[in-house]
Protein backbone atom coordinates (compact mmCIF):
# COMPACT_ATOMS: atom_id res chain seq x y z
CA UNK A 1 0.00 0.00 0.00
CA UNK A 2 2.59 2.48 0.97
CA UNK A 3 4.14 2.47 -3.17
CA UNK A 4 0.31 2.80 -3.86
CA UNK A 5 0.54 5.78 -1.68
CA UNK A 6 3.98 6.98 -2.89
CA UNK A 7 2.79 7.04 -6.59
CA UNK A 8 4.15 10.29 -8.69
CA UNK A 9 3.40 11.54 -11.83
CA UNK A 10 5.26 10.01 -14.49
CA UNK A 11 8.11 12.43 -14.91
CA UNK A 12 8.40 11.59 -18.91
CA UNK A 13 5.11 12.90 -20.19
CA UNK A 14 5.40 16.70 -20.20
CA UNK A 15 8.32 18.90 -20.67
CA UNK A 16 10.56 20.20 -17.83
CA UNK A 17 9.67 23.67 -16.19
CA UNK A 18 11.82 25.98 -16.53
CA UNK A 19 12.84 26.96 -12.47
CA UNK A 20 11.40 30.63 -13.35
CA UNK A 21 8.21 29.10 -14.12
CA UNK A 22 7.67 26.83 -11.95
CA UNK A 23 6.54 29.40 -8.56
CA UNK A 24 4.23 31.01 -11.45
CA UNK A 25 2.79 27.60 -12.81
CA UNK A 26 2.08 26.27 -8.68
CA UNK A 27 0.11 29.40 -8.75
CA UNK A 28 -1.76 28.97 -11.38
CA UNK A 29 -2.64 25.33 -10.64
CA UNK A 30 -3.46 26.66 -6.97
CA UNK A 31 -6.24 29.48 -8.51
CA UNK A 32 -7.51 26.00 -10.63
CA UNK A 33 -7.06 23.17 -8.01
CA UNK A 34 -6.54 24.85 -4.72
CA UNK A 35 -10.61 25.35 -3.96
CA UNK A 36 -11.75 21.91 -3.91
CA UNK A 37 -8.27 20.79 -2.70
CA UNK A 38 -8.86 22.60 0.49
CA UNK A 39 -12.80 21.66 1.09
CA UNK A 40 -10.94 18.02 0.92
CA UNK A 41 -8.89 18.39 3.24
CA UNK A 42 -11.26 20.55 5.21
CA UNK A 43 -13.57 17.75 5.25
CA UNK A 44 -11.51 15.00 5.80
CA UNK A 45 -9.58 16.46 8.67
CA UNK A 46 -12.62 18.83 10.23
CA UNK A 47 -10.47 21.86 10.59
CA UNK A 48 -9.52 24.66 8.76
CA UNK A 49 -6.09 25.66 9.73
CA UNK A 50 -4.74 21.76 9.17
CA UNK A 51 -6.30 21.66 6.18
CA UNK A 52 -4.49 24.84 5.16
CA UNK A 53 -1.26 23.39 5.96
CA UNK A 54 -1.83 20.54 3.91
CA UNK A 55 -2.91 22.40 0.83
CA UNK A 56 0.34 24.11 1.12
CA UNK A 57 2.28 21.47 1.48
CA UNK A 58 0.53 19.93 -1.48
CA UNK A 59 1.44 22.50 -3.35
CA UNK A 60 5.17 22.74 -2.18
CA UNK A 61 5.60 19.25 -3.28
CA UNK A 62 3.89 20.10 -6.54
CA UNK A 63 6.70 22.94 -7.11
CA UNK A 64 9.44 20.43 -5.77
CA UNK A 65 8.00 18.40 -8.62
CA UNK A 66 8.28 20.89 -11.70
CA UNK A 67 11.68 22.05 -10.41
CA UNK A 68 12.70 18.63 -11.18
CA UNK A 69 11.22 18.80 -14.46
CA UNK A 70 7.78 16.92 -13.60
CA UNK A 71 4.96 16.56 -16.58
CA UNK A 72 1.64 17.49 -15.18
CA UNK A 73 -0.45 14.02 -16.49
CA UNK A 74 -3.15 13.32 -14.78
CA UNK A 75 -2.42 16.10 -12.01
CA UNK A 76 -5.86 16.35 -10.53
CA UNK A 77 -5.54 12.91 -9.13
CA UNK A 78 -1.93 13.77 -8.19
CA UNK A 79 -2.76 16.36 -6.02
CA UNK A 80 -5.86 14.63 -4.43
CA UNK A 81 -3.31 12.15 -3.63
CA UNK A 82 -0.89 13.77 -2.12
CA UNK A 83 -3.43 15.88 -0.12
CA UNK A 84 -5.13 12.69 0.58
CA UNK A 85 -1.95 11.62 2.24
CA UNK A 86 -1.06 14.28 3.97
CA UNK A 87 -4.27 14.28 5.84
CA UNK A 88 -3.71 10.63 6.64
CA UNK A 89 -0.55 11.90 8.48
CA UNK A 90 -2.41 14.15 10.03
CA UNK A 91 -5.52 12.41 11.64
CA UNK A 92 -3.14 9.30 12.58
CA UNK A 93 -1.15 12.06 14.71
CA UNK A 94 -4.25 13.07 16.91
CA UNK A 95 -5.72 9.91 17.96
CA UNK A 96 -4.82 10.71 21.35
CA UNK A 97 -6.33 13.01 23.98
CA UNK A 98 -4.23 14.10 27.10
CA UNK A 99 -5.06 11.81 29.99
CA UNK A 100 -7.37 14.48 32.45
CA UNK A 101 -10.08 12.02 34.04
CA UNK A 102 -11.63 9.11 33.49
CA UNK A 103 -14.84 9.83 33.09
CA UNK A 104 -13.84 12.20 30.24
CA UNK A 105 -17.09 13.50 28.30
CA UNK A 106 -15.83 13.21 24.46
CA UNK A 107 -18.82 15.22 23.05
CA UNK A 108 -17.64 16.38 20.14
CA UNK A 109 -19.16 20.12 19.19
CA UNK A 110 -19.57 20.75 15.13
CA UNK A 111 -18.39 24.00 13.87
CA UNK A 112 -21.18 26.37 15.36
CA UNK A 113 -22.16 28.09 11.66
CA UNK A 114 -23.35 25.01 10.25
CA UNK A 115 -26.65 24.29 9.57
CA UNK A 116 -27.90 21.42 11.73
CA UNK A 117 -28.81 19.12 8.94
CA UNK A 118 -25.07 19.57 7.56
CA UNK A 119 -23.65 19.38 10.75
CA UNK A 120 -25.56 15.98 11.70
CA UNK A 121 -24.41 15.28 8.01
CA UNK A 122 -20.75 16.34 8.15
CA UNK A 123 -20.56 14.63 11.78
CA UNK A 124 -21.40 11.71 10.25
CA UNK A 125 -18.71 11.41 7.38
CA UNK A 126 -16.37 11.65 10.17
CA UNK A 127 -17.45 8.95 12.01
CA UNK A 128 -16.55 6.69 8.65
CA UNK A 129 -13.84 4.54 8.51
CA UNK A 130 -10.50 6.28 6.88
CA UNK A 131 -11.35 4.82 3.21
CA UNK A 132 -15.22 5.18 3.12
CA UNK A 133 -14.33 8.63 3.98
CA UNK A 134 -11.74 9.50 1.52
CA UNK A 135 -13.67 7.69 -0.86
CA UNK A 136 -16.67 10.08 -0.24
CA UNK A 137 -14.48 13.06 0.50
CA UNK A 138 -12.91 12.94 -3.23
CA UNK A 139 -16.27 12.35 -4.90
CA UNK A 140 -17.95 15.28 -3.32
CA UNK A 141 -15.23 17.17 -4.97
CA UNK A 142 -16.28 16.09 -8.57
CA UNK A 143 -13.40 13.64 -8.90
CA UNK A 144 -13.74 10.85 -11.76
CA UNK A 145 -13.93 7.36 -11.00
CA UNK A 146 -11.08 7.37 -12.64
CA UNK A 147 -9.09 10.14 -10.54
CA UNK A 148 -10.76 8.44 -7.31
CA UNK A 149 -8.56 5.42 -8.22
CA UNK A 150 -5.65 6.83 -8.85
CA UNK A 151 -5.95 9.60 -5.46
CA UNK A 152 -7.08 6.50 -2.97
CA UNK A 153 -5.01 3.80 -4.36
CA UNK A 154 -7.51 1.56 -5.78
CA UNK A 155 -8.81 -0.31 -8.45
CA UNK A 156 -11.05 1.86 -11.29
CA UNK A 157 -13.96 -0.93 -11.40
CA UNK A 158 -13.79 -1.18 -8.03
CA UNK A 159 -15.00 2.46 -6.91
CA UNK A 160 -18.73 2.12 -7.94
CA UNK A 161 -19.05 -1.08 -5.54
CA UNK A 162 -16.87 1.32 -2.55
CA UNK A 163 -18.34 4.21 -3.08
CA UNK A 164 -22.04 2.56 -2.88
CA UNK A 165 -21.37 0.91 0.42
CA UNK A 166 -19.57 3.82 1.59
CA UNK A 167 -22.86 6.13 1.04
CA UNK A 168 -25.01 3.53 2.47
CA UNK A 169 -23.06 3.46 5.51
CA UNK A 170 -23.15 7.20 5.79
CA UNK A 171 -26.99 7.26 5.24
CA UNK A 172 -26.81 4.80 8.19
CA UNK A 173 -24.78 6.99 10.69
CA UNK A 174 -26.99 9.50 9.89
CA UNK A 175 -30.73 7.98 10.19
CA UNK A 176 -28.84 6.02 13.24
CA UNK B 1 -31.27 -7.42 -18.36
CA UNK B 2 -31.23 -7.71 -14.64
CA UNK B 3 -32.01 -5.49 -12.47
CA UNK B 4 -28.85 -2.85 -11.50
CA UNK B 5 -26.94 -4.08 -8.74
CA UNK B 6 -25.98 -1.06 -5.83
CA UNK B 7 -22.62 -0.88 -7.81
CA UNK B 8 -24.44 -0.25 -10.89
CA UNK B 9 -26.30 2.26 -9.31
CA UNK B 10 -23.91 4.32 -8.32
CA UNK B 11 -21.91 4.25 -11.27
CA UNK B 12 -25.32 5.37 -13.17
CA UNK B 13 -26.09 8.51 -10.14
CA UNK B 14 -22.52 9.05 -11.01
CA UNK B 15 -22.57 9.85 -14.56
CA UNK B 16 -19.75 6.88 -14.84
CA UNK B 17 -21.65 4.18 -16.33
CA UNK B 18 -22.21 2.11 -19.96
CA UNK B 19 -25.05 3.38 -22.15
CA UNK B 20 -26.75 -0.26 -20.83
CA UNK B 21 -26.97 0.35 -17.20
CA UNK B 22 -28.67 3.88 -18.05
CA UNK B 23 -30.88 2.58 -20.54
CA UNK B 24 -31.92 -0.05 -17.88
CA UNK B 25 -32.47 2.47 -15.85
CA UNK B 26 -34.78 4.98 -17.78
CA UNK B 27 -36.59 1.74 -19.00
CA UNK B 28 -36.92 0.28 -15.40
CA UNK B 29 -38.82 1.90 -12.74
CA UNK B 30 -37.96 0.18 -9.90
CA UNK B 31 -34.07 1.13 -10.86
CA UNK B 32 -35.11 4.40 -11.56
CA UNK B 33 -35.96 4.83 -8.67
CA UNK B 34 -33.09 3.52 -6.87
CA UNK B 35 -31.18 5.87 -9.08
CA UNK B 36 -32.62 9.09 -7.87
CA UNK B 37 -32.79 8.13 -4.43
CA UNK B 38 -28.61 7.95 -5.07
CA UNK B 39 -28.21 11.22 -7.34
CA UNK B 40 -30.50 12.97 -4.11
CA UNK B 41 -27.81 11.11 -1.74
CA UNK B 42 -24.66 12.26 -3.51
CA UNK B 43 -26.17 15.90 -3.84
CA UNK B 44 -26.27 16.15 -0.31
CA UNK B 45 -23.59 14.55 0.10
CA UNK B 46 -21.52 17.48 -1.93
CA UNK B 47 -23.43 20.03 0.42
CA UNK B 48 -22.02 18.34 3.59
CA UNK B 49 -19.07 18.28 1.75
CA UNK B 50 -19.57 22.25 2.11
CA UNK B 51 -18.64 24.77 -0.68
CA UNK B 52 -16.29 26.94 1.57
CA UNK B 53 -13.57 29.15 -0.63
CA UNK B 54 -10.41 28.61 1.28
CA UNK B 55 -9.28 31.70 2.92
CA UNK B 56 -7.41 34.32 1.33
CA UNK B 57 -4.34 34.14 3.49
CA UNK B 58 -3.75 30.57 2.26
CA UNK B 59 -2.90 31.68 -1.49
CA UNK B 60 -0.63 34.41 0.45
CA UNK B 61 0.95 31.17 2.49
CA UNK B 62 1.43 29.41 -0.81
CA UNK B 63 2.82 32.27 -2.46
CA UNK B 64 5.27 33.06 -0.16
CA UNK B 65 6.19 29.58 0.70
CA UNK B 66 6.75 29.05 -3.05
CA UNK B 67 8.75 31.96 -3.58
CA UNK B 68 11.15 30.99 -0.23
CA UNK B 69 11.06 27.60 -0.97
CA UNK B 70 14.89 26.14 -0.97
CA UNK B 71 15.68 23.86 -3.88
CA UNK B 72 16.39 20.70 -1.84
CA UNK B 73 13.87 18.39 -0.26
CA UNK B 74 13.15 20.14 2.69
CA UNK B 75 11.01 23.49 2.65
CA UNK B 76 10.12 25.22 5.32
CA UNK B 77 6.63 26.42 5.78
CA UNK B 78 4.86 28.62 7.83
CA UNK B 79 3.82 27.91 11.12
CA UNK B 80 0.86 29.73 11.35
CA UNK B 81 -0.64 30.91 14.43
CA UNK B 82 1.58 28.62 16.27
CA UNK B 83 3.40 31.18 18.16
CA UNK B 84 4.97 29.01 21.02
CA UNK B 85 3.86 30.32 24.61
CA UNK B 86 2.39 33.73 23.85
CA UNK B 87 -0.35 32.95 21.99
CA UNK B 88 -1.81 29.48 23.89
CA UNK B 89 -0.63 31.64 27.39
CA UNK B 90 -2.83 34.57 26.30
CA UNK B 91 -5.58 32.05 25.12
CA UNK B 92 -5.82 29.84 28.65
CA UNK B 93 -5.34 33.03 29.97
CA UNK B 94 -8.71 34.16 28.93
CA UNK B 95 -10.08 31.46 29.13
CA UNK B 96 -9.55 31.44 32.86
CA UNK B 97 -10.40 34.98 33.22
CA UNK B 98 -13.96 34.02 31.31
CA UNK B 99 -14.36 31.12 33.72
CA UNK B 100 -13.71 33.13 36.59
CA UNK B 101 -16.00 35.64 35.47
CA UNK B 102 -19.06 32.99 34.90
CA UNK B 103 -18.62 30.40 37.76
CA UNK B 104 -16.64 32.41 40.50
CA UNK B 105 -18.42 36.48 40.53
CA UNK B 106 -21.36 35.87 39.12
CA UNK B 107 -23.04 32.27 40.72
CA UNK B 108 -22.62 34.87 43.64
CA UNK B 109 -24.92 36.90 42.91
CA UNK B 110 -27.33 36.43 45.74
CA UNK B 111 -30.89 36.35 45.22
CA UNK B 112 -31.66 38.84 42.19
CA UNK B 113 -35.73 38.40 42.42
CA UNK B 114 -35.15 40.74 45.93
CA UNK B 115 -31.93 42.62 44.86
CA UNK B 116 -30.95 45.07 42.74
CA UNK B 117 -28.60 44.57 40.17
CA UNK B 118 -25.96 47.16 41.50
CA UNK B 119 -26.66 45.00 45.09
CA UNK B 120 -25.74 41.71 43.27
CA UNK B 121 -22.91 43.69 42.01
CA UNK B 122 -21.57 44.25 44.63
CA UNK B 123 -21.85 41.13 46.63
CA UNK B 124 -20.26 39.22 43.99
CA UNK B 125 -17.24 41.71 45.00
CA UNK B 126 -17.08 40.56 48.30
CA UNK B 127 -17.53 37.30 47.53
CA UNK B 128 -15.04 37.06 44.86
CA UNK B 129 -12.22 35.05 47.02
CA UNK B 130 -14.33 33.11 49.33
CA UNK B 131 -14.45 29.88 47.32
CA UNK B 132 -12.98 27.00 49.16
CA UNK B 133 -11.19 23.14 47.73
CA UNK B 134 -10.48 22.08 44.43
CA UNK B 135 -13.36 23.10 41.83
CA UNK B 136 -13.33 21.26 38.51
CA UNK B 137 -14.82 23.48 35.65
CA UNK B 138 -15.41 22.05 32.21
CA UNK B 139 -16.95 24.70 29.51
CA UNK B 140 -17.55 25.31 25.92
CA UNK B 141 -15.25 29.06 25.12
CA UNK B 142 -15.61 30.86 21.85
CA UNK B 143 -13.35 33.66 21.63
CA UNK B 144 -13.51 36.40 18.72
CA UNK B 145 -9.67 36.07 17.67
CA UNK B 146 -8.79 32.73 18.85
CA UNK B 147 -8.94 30.03 16.58
CA UNK B 148 -11.67 28.32 14.96
CA UNK B 149 -13.54 27.78 18.08
CA UNK B 150 -15.56 26.67 20.17
CA UNK B 151 -13.07 25.48 22.33
CA UNK B 152 -13.58 22.88 25.29
CA UNK B 153 -11.84 23.97 28.36
CA UNK B 154 -11.16 22.32 31.40
CA UNK B 155 -9.82 23.59 34.61
CA UNK B 156 -8.98 22.88 37.59
CA UNK B 157 -7.82 25.11 40.46
CA UNK B 158 -7.28 24.78 44.14
CA UNK B 159 -8.68 28.09 45.79
CA UNK B 160 -6.63 27.13 49.03
CA UNK B 161 -3.42 27.60 47.19
CA UNK B 162 -4.06 29.54 44.23
CA UNK B 163 -0.39 28.95 42.54
CA UNK B 164 -1.91 25.48 42.53
CA UNK B 165 -3.59 24.83 38.99
CA UNK B 166 -4.41 23.27 35.59
CA UNK B 167 -5.92 24.04 32.67
CA UNK B 168 -6.58 22.67 28.84
CA UNK B 169 -7.51 23.73 26.04
CA UNK B 170 -9.37 21.72 23.57
CA UNK B 171 -10.96 22.20 19.74
CA UNK B 172 -14.10 22.04 18.70
CA UNK B 173 -12.95 18.12 17.34
CA UNK B 174 -11.71 17.46 20.86
CA UNK B 175 -7.89 17.55 19.86
CA UNK B 176 -6.28 18.88 22.49
CA UNK B 177 -4.57 22.02 21.46
CA UNK B 178 -2.43 23.68 25.07
CA UNK B 179 -2.38 23.22 28.64
CA UNK B 180 -0.12 24.18 31.34
CA UNK B 181 -0.54 23.08 34.69
CA UNK B 182 1.47 24.66 38.07
CA UNK B 183 2.21 22.69 41.29
CA UNK B 184 4.22 23.93 43.95
CA UNK B 185 4.63 21.26 45.92
CA UNK B 186 6.27 19.20 43.05
CA UNK B 187 7.88 22.18 42.61
CA UNK B 188 6.99 22.29 38.87
CA UNK B 189 5.34 24.04 36.09
CA UNK B 190 4.14 21.91 32.83
CA UNK B 191 3.30 23.79 29.49
CA UNK B 192 2.34 21.79 26.86
CA UNK B 193 1.42 22.82 23.19
CA UNK B 194 0.52 20.77 20.40
CA UNK B 195 2.26 20.96 16.84
CA UNK B 196 1.67 18.91 13.92
CA UNK B 197 -0.25 16.44 15.81
CA UNK B 198 2.41 16.14 18.75
CA UNK B 199 2.14 17.21 22.01
CA UNK B 200 5.41 18.94 23.25
CA UNK B 201 5.39 19.15 27.05
CA UNK B 202 7.84 21.54 28.75
CA UNK B 203 8.58 20.11 32.13
CA UNK B 204 10.22 23.15 34.11
CA UNK B 205 11.34 22.74 37.76
CA UNK B 206 10.43 25.86 39.72
CA UNK B 207 12.84 26.50 41.77
CA UNK B 208 11.87 30.00 43.37
CA UNK B 209 8.43 30.82 44.31
CA UNK B 210 6.00 30.01 41.78
CA UNK B 211 4.65 31.87 38.91
CA UNK B 212 1.61 33.86 39.67
CA UNK B 213 -1.73 31.71 39.21
CA UNK B 214 -3.68 32.72 35.77
CA UNK B 215 -6.96 32.45 38.39
CA UNK B 216 -5.17 34.77 40.40
CA UNK B 217 -4.94 37.04 37.33
CA UNK B 218 -8.15 36.43 35.88
CA UNK B 219 -9.83 37.27 39.33
CA UNK B 220 -8.39 40.32 39.30
CA UNK B 221 -9.37 41.09 35.80
CA UNK B 222 -12.83 40.02 36.98
CA UNK B 223 -12.96 42.88 39.66
CA UNK B 224 -11.84 45.23 37.01
CA UNK B 225 -14.73 43.84 34.93
CA UNK B 226 -17.27 43.83 38.04
CA UNK B 227 -16.51 47.41 39.02
CA UNK B 228 -17.75 48.43 35.57
CA UNK B 229 -20.84 46.11 35.53
CA UNK B 230 -21.71 48.26 38.51
CA UNK B 231 -21.22 51.71 37.17
CA UNK B 232 -23.57 50.65 34.73
CA UNK B 233 -27.04 51.86 34.90
CA UNK B 234 -30.07 50.00 34.12
CA UNK B 235 -29.04 46.35 34.01
CA UNK B 236 -31.74 44.03 33.14
CA UNK B 237 -33.09 41.12 35.22
CA UNK B 238 -35.78 39.04 34.01
CA UNK B 239 -36.96 35.22 34.41
CA UNK B 240 -37.06 32.45 32.35
CA UNK B 241 -39.13 29.07 32.52
CA UNK B 242 -37.41 26.71 30.09
CA UNK B 243 -37.57 23.01 29.74
CA UNK B 244 -34.31 22.85 31.94
CA UNK B 245 -36.07 24.59 34.87
CA UNK B 246 -36.48 28.39 35.61
CA UNK B 247 -33.07 30.81 34.68
CA UNK B 248 -32.15 33.95 36.15
CA UNK B 249 -30.98 36.29 32.40
CA UNK B 250 -28.71 39.24 34.42
CA UNK B 251 -28.16 41.77 30.93
CA UNK B 252 -26.20 44.74 30.82
CA UNK B 253 -27.57 46.84 28.31
CA UNK B 254 -25.63 47.52 24.92
CA UNK B 255 -23.75 50.09 24.49
CA UNK B 256 -22.57 51.26 20.98
CA UNK B 257 -18.63 50.80 20.42
CA UNK B 258 -16.95 53.84 21.20
CA UNK B 259 -13.43 54.82 21.14
CA UNK B 260 -11.86 54.80 24.73
CA UNK B 261 -8.49 54.52 25.69
CA UNK B 262 -9.29 52.61 28.58
CA UNK B 263 -7.72 49.19 28.61
CA UNK B 264 -10.57 47.16 29.22
CA UNK B 265 -14.09 48.25 28.31
CA UNK B 266 -17.59 46.49 28.01
CA UNK B 267 -20.25 46.65 25.42
CA UNK B 268 -22.92 44.41 26.18
CA UNK B 269 -22.86 41.19 29.01
CA UNK B 270 -25.29 38.56 29.23
CA UNK B 271 -25.58 35.92 31.37
CA UNK B 272 -28.11 33.27 31.80
CA UNK B 273 -28.49 31.42 35.69
CA UNK B 274 -29.57 28.46 36.99
CA UNK B 275 -32.15 29.07 39.25
CA UNK B 276 -31.53 26.11 41.15
CA UNK B 277 -27.91 26.46 42.06
CA UNK B 278 -27.36 30.21 40.72
CA UNK B 279 -25.04 28.46 38.26
CA UNK B 280 -24.30 30.42 35.43
CA UNK B 281 -25.72 28.05 31.87
CA UNK B 282 -24.18 30.43 29.51
CA UNK B 283 -22.57 33.52 29.48
CA UNK B 284 -21.66 36.41 26.50
CA UNK B 285 -20.25 39.41 26.34
CA UNK B 286 -18.15 41.95 23.91
CA UNK B 287 -15.70 45.39 24.57
CA UNK B 288 -12.67 46.35 24.27
CA UNK B 289 -9.36 44.87 25.94
CA UNK B 290 -6.08 46.42 25.65
CA UNK B 291 -8.10 48.68 22.97
CA UNK B 292 -8.66 45.98 20.92
CA UNK B 293 -11.93 44.98 20.29
CA UNK B 294 -12.79 41.21 21.89
CA UNK B 295 -16.05 38.76 21.93
CA UNK B 296 -16.56 35.76 24.08
CA UNK B 297 -19.52 32.85 24.52
CA UNK B 298 -19.44 30.42 26.73
CA UNK B 299 -21.59 27.36 27.88
CA UNK B 300 -21.05 25.58 31.42
CA UNK B 301 -20.74 21.76 31.04
CA UNK B 302 -19.88 20.60 34.24
CA UNK B 303 -18.82 22.10 37.39
CA UNK B 304 -17.84 19.93 40.56
CA UNK B 305 -15.91 21.17 43.66
CA UNK B 306 -14.34 19.26 46.29
CA UNK B 307 -11.95 19.22 49.15
CA UNK B 308 -8.58 19.36 48.48
CA UNK B 309 -6.95 16.33 50.60
CA UNK B 310 -9.76 14.50 48.50
CA UNK B 311 -7.59 15.38 45.18
CA UNK B 312 -5.02 12.70 44.06
CA UNK B 313 -1.57 14.25 44.45
CA UNK B 314 -0.52 14.06 40.34
CA UNK B 315 -3.96 15.20 39.98
CA UNK B 316 -2.30 19.20 38.90
CA UNK B 317 0.58 17.22 36.64
CA UNK B 318 0.94 16.62 33.00
CA UNK B 319 1.19 13.71 32.44
CA UNK B 320 3.23 12.73 28.94
CA UNK B 321 2.41 10.65 26.55
CA UNK B 322 4.28 7.63 24.58
CA UNK B 323 4.91 9.73 21.49
CA UNK B 324 4.65 12.85 23.54
CA UNK B 325 8.11 14.84 23.39
CA UNK B 326 9.04 16.44 26.82
CA UNK B 327 11.62 19.22 27.44
CA UNK B 328 13.01 20.10 30.77
CA UNK B 329 13.72 23.59 31.63
CA UNK B 330 14.26 26.13 35.14
CA UNK B 331 10.90 27.87 35.54
CA UNK B 332 11.17 31.39 36.19
CA UNK B 333 8.45 34.28 36.59
CA UNK B 334 8.78 34.85 32.60
CA UNK B 335 6.61 31.61 31.65
CA UNK B 336 7.26 32.82 27.76
CA UNK B 337 10.96 32.91 27.97
CA UNK B 338 10.78 29.67 30.15
CA UNK B 339 9.68 27.85 26.83
CA UNK B 340 11.43 30.04 24.24
CA UNK B 341 14.85 29.44 26.35
CA UNK B 342 14.09 25.59 26.46
CA UNK B 343 13.39 25.16 23.05
CA UNK B 344 16.70 27.28 22.11
CA UNK B 345 19.00 25.70 24.49
CA UNK B 346 17.72 22.04 22.92
CA UNK B 347 18.35 23.63 19.42
CA UNK B 348 21.94 25.00 20.44
CA UNK B 349 22.46 21.14 22.30
CA UNK B 350 21.08 19.63 19.12
CA UNK B 351 23.67 21.42 16.78
CA UNK B 352 26.05 20.88 19.15
CA UNK B 353 25.91 16.93 18.69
Amino acid sequence: MAGVWMKTIDEGEAAAAPLVEAEGEVLRLFREHGAPLYRFCRCTLARGDEAEDVVQDVFLKLLQHLRRGGGGANLRAWLFQVAANGCRDRLRGRDRWLPWRADRDRRIAGPAAEEPDRRGALAALGALGPRDRLLLSLRAQGLSYREIASAAGIRERSVGRLLARAVDRWKKRIEG
Amino acid sequence: MACLTDADVQAVADGEAPDALGTHAAACASCRGRVDLRRIEMTELVAAAGRASPPPRLEARVREAARSAPRGATALREVRGRAIGARAIAALATAAATGAVVFLVLPRFGAPTRLSAAEVLGRSLQTLSNARGVERLEYELAFAGFGDGPHRIEQLVDHDRPTRYRIANYRADGTLESAISQDPAAGRRWHLIRVDGRNYIFELAAGRTPFVSLPELAEAQVEAIIGMMEATANQNLSIVDTAEGRQYVVQMPAAPPHATKALLDLYQARAVIDANDFHIAEFSATGTLLRQPYAVTFKLIRRTLQPAAGVAPGAFALEPGPDDVVLHGEATNDPLFDVLGTVLREVGRTKDR
